[in-house]
């Protein structure tokens, strides 16, 4: 038995007021609801396919649905929309997958049943061609609001990575005796990597930092400007209090690290209770060089280790010291030193280097890392040149997943021979 | 999408513990499900957690940004002066995992045990 919502009187309404057979007589909408099918379909059930073939066209009496290809919605349609009529009209496969978002009533209308009633009246193709045209320019004009969307959002990721490449240092600093060289590549238009090199203003000391935000993209390169600023501000501009000259009680550094254990601590604390909802943190390396005696203070926040090439050829890696920074605000951090000679190499890093994967999905490791380096030669930028040269040649075709950032140090032997 | 399945199970040391059994690889598309299931617990009434990651063969960032958040929800210490917390805990993480976890230097603020009986009667 018919209930009133699948009586014909309700099936011609609903096909009448349906654009897409705007124009066609009623003797053909007519014909078309008395052989259309009603079927009520659950919630959450895919009707059509992508990919799929099919011979059906639909129209929804009630309910709604969404027209998707994965994760990707394209559009969502109601009551007295169609779908699947591309398929129907080429006899392509379905181009969209539909899944409805409530219980529907639907009509469904046969490829042959369709042609069957359009023939027998010459204007009803004109008038299906007309509304198809008319979705298309609809679409042709979706496609043209989208572009010009999109335009903007690149113009806007422009701006922001032209700011963020203001938040590296423009140029590495002249140190007498010492050669310094950077490397900063993003795998994204903008970066969670960030390094800094800068003489402090109290003493002599080389502020050297390397540091990597968790995640990607633009969330990352804004917490990158926030760590590295108050990294940055903190060393230049902050006091040690007492309290914090207490917990580095044989402090021989010079002061090293207490400006040290202010900045990554501050940092850490800020970032821990200001942001503690974001869940962000960074992996830092944070060092101090005396360059008059090769000595290096340092605190290694949970950072790929640092690796000191000395010049007799034997590698030393600098362990962490604590962990990474602006989660736990309580965190506390140890303090090391290590004595770099002339002809030693310091070389600093990201994951985006050891990490780097090949098309088979293996890392260039931090073996490969000590198997790459060449540390007598000539100088830091041919040394992360042979360095970048290697992660390439590694990867191959592979996408660079990660962004990549190398800072390197080195004392200049005054006899040049060694 | 990677898929995570998390067994829940409900034990008695010197405090209710509640331990998550996890099985599958933490990453961008799957630590909200951790996260998501930790929360929802917390809110039922568990207020200390023992995640077992016996299971776990890879855990990106995004799983240790869901630690902390857990973490957090379970009650910080902020002003203890302590860095670990006290009611979050681990169990038995596997090499790969254990590598990240040592270099992002977690161990620091997490407390990590081999033996579940003993992680249990830790809290």
């Amino acid at each position: 038995m018919e209930t009133p919502l699948t009586s014909t009187i309700n099936k011609i309404e609903t096909l009448r007021k349906c654009a897409f057979l705007d124009g066609l007589k009623e003797t053909i909408l007519n014909d078309l609801a008395a052989r259309a099918e009603t079927l009520r379909v659950a919630s959450g059930e895919a009707i059509i396919t992508r990919g799929e073939a099919g011979s059906t066209m639909y129209f929804i009496i009630s309910g709604s649905a969404r027209v998707h290809d994965g994760e990707v919605t394209w559009a969502n349609i109601e009551k007295g929309e169609v779908f699947g009529e591309m398929a129907v009209l080429d006899s392509e496969v379905r181009s969209a997958t539909v899944t409805t978002q409530s219980d529907c009533l639907l009509l469904s209308i046969e490829r042959d049943v369709f042609y069957d009633a359009l023939a027998s009246d010459s204007g009803a193709f004109k008038a299906v061609l007309h509304a198809v045209l008319q979705r298309e320019r609809e679409i042709v004009q979706e496609i043209k609001t989208r572009s010009t969307k999109l335009l903007s959002y690149q113009k806007e990721m422009e701006i922001g990575r032209r700011i963020q490449a203001d938040f590296l240092p423009a140029s590495v600093p002249e140190i007498d005796n010492w050669e310094v060289a950077a490397w900063f590549e993003a795998a994204r238009e903008v970066a969670g990597d960030f390094y800094d090199i800068f003489k402090l203003k109290t003493s002599s000391h080389i502020a050297i930092v390397i540091g990597d935000v968790c995640d990607k993209g633009v969330g990352a390169a804004l917490f990158m400007t926030l760590f590295r600023s108050l990294i940055r501000a903190s060393a230049l501009y902050g006091y040690t209090d007492s309290a914090m000259a207490d917990t580095v009680p044989d402090d021989t550094s010079g002061g090293a690290a207490s400006v040290l254990l202010n900045s990554i601590m501050t940092t850490n604390r800020y970032i821990a209770t200001t942001h503690a909802g974001s869940s962000m943190f960074a992996s830092v390396f944070f060092g101090l060089l005396n360059p008059e005696t090769g000595k290096l203070t340092y605190v290694n926040a949970g950072h790929e280790a640092p690796i000191i090439f000395r010049s007799g050829g034997e590698a030393e890696i600098l362990e962490i010291t604590g962990g990474v920074i602006g989660l736990f605000p309580a965190a506390r951090y140890t303090v090391e030193t290590v004595t770099l000679n002339e002809g030693d190499l310091i070389f600093t890093y990201t994951d985006g280097v050891n990490e780097a994967k090949n098309l088979a999905g293996e890392q260039f490791s931090d073996a490969r890392i000590l198997e790459t380096a060449a540390p007598e030669a000539i100088g830091t930028e041919s040394f992360l040149k042979i360095m970048l040269d290697g992660v390439r040649k590694f990867r191959g075709e592979a996408e660079q997943s990660d962004d990549i950032t190398m800072l390197a140090l080195k004392y200049l032997p005054s006899d040049p021979s060694i | 999408m990677a898929t995570l399945n998390i067994m829940v199970g409900q034990e008695q040391g010197n405090v209710p513990v509640t331990v998550l059994r996890v099985e599958g690889d933490i990453d961008a598309a799957s630590h909200k499900t951790l996260q998501d299931k930790a929360s929802e617990l917390i809110d039922e009434g568990a207020s200390n957690i023992l995640l077992d990651l016996g299971g776990v063969n890879y855990m990106g960032s995004a799983g240790f940004r869901a630690l902390h958040a857990i973490s957090n929800k379970l009650g910080a210490d902020d002003d203890s002066g302590l860095s670990k917390s006290s009611h979050l805990k681990l169990l038995n993480p596997t090499d790969a995992v254990s590598r990240v976890i040592k270099t992002l230097g977690f161990d620091v603020y997490l407390d990590i045990y081999q033996d579940r009986d003993e992680a249990i009667n830790a809290f």
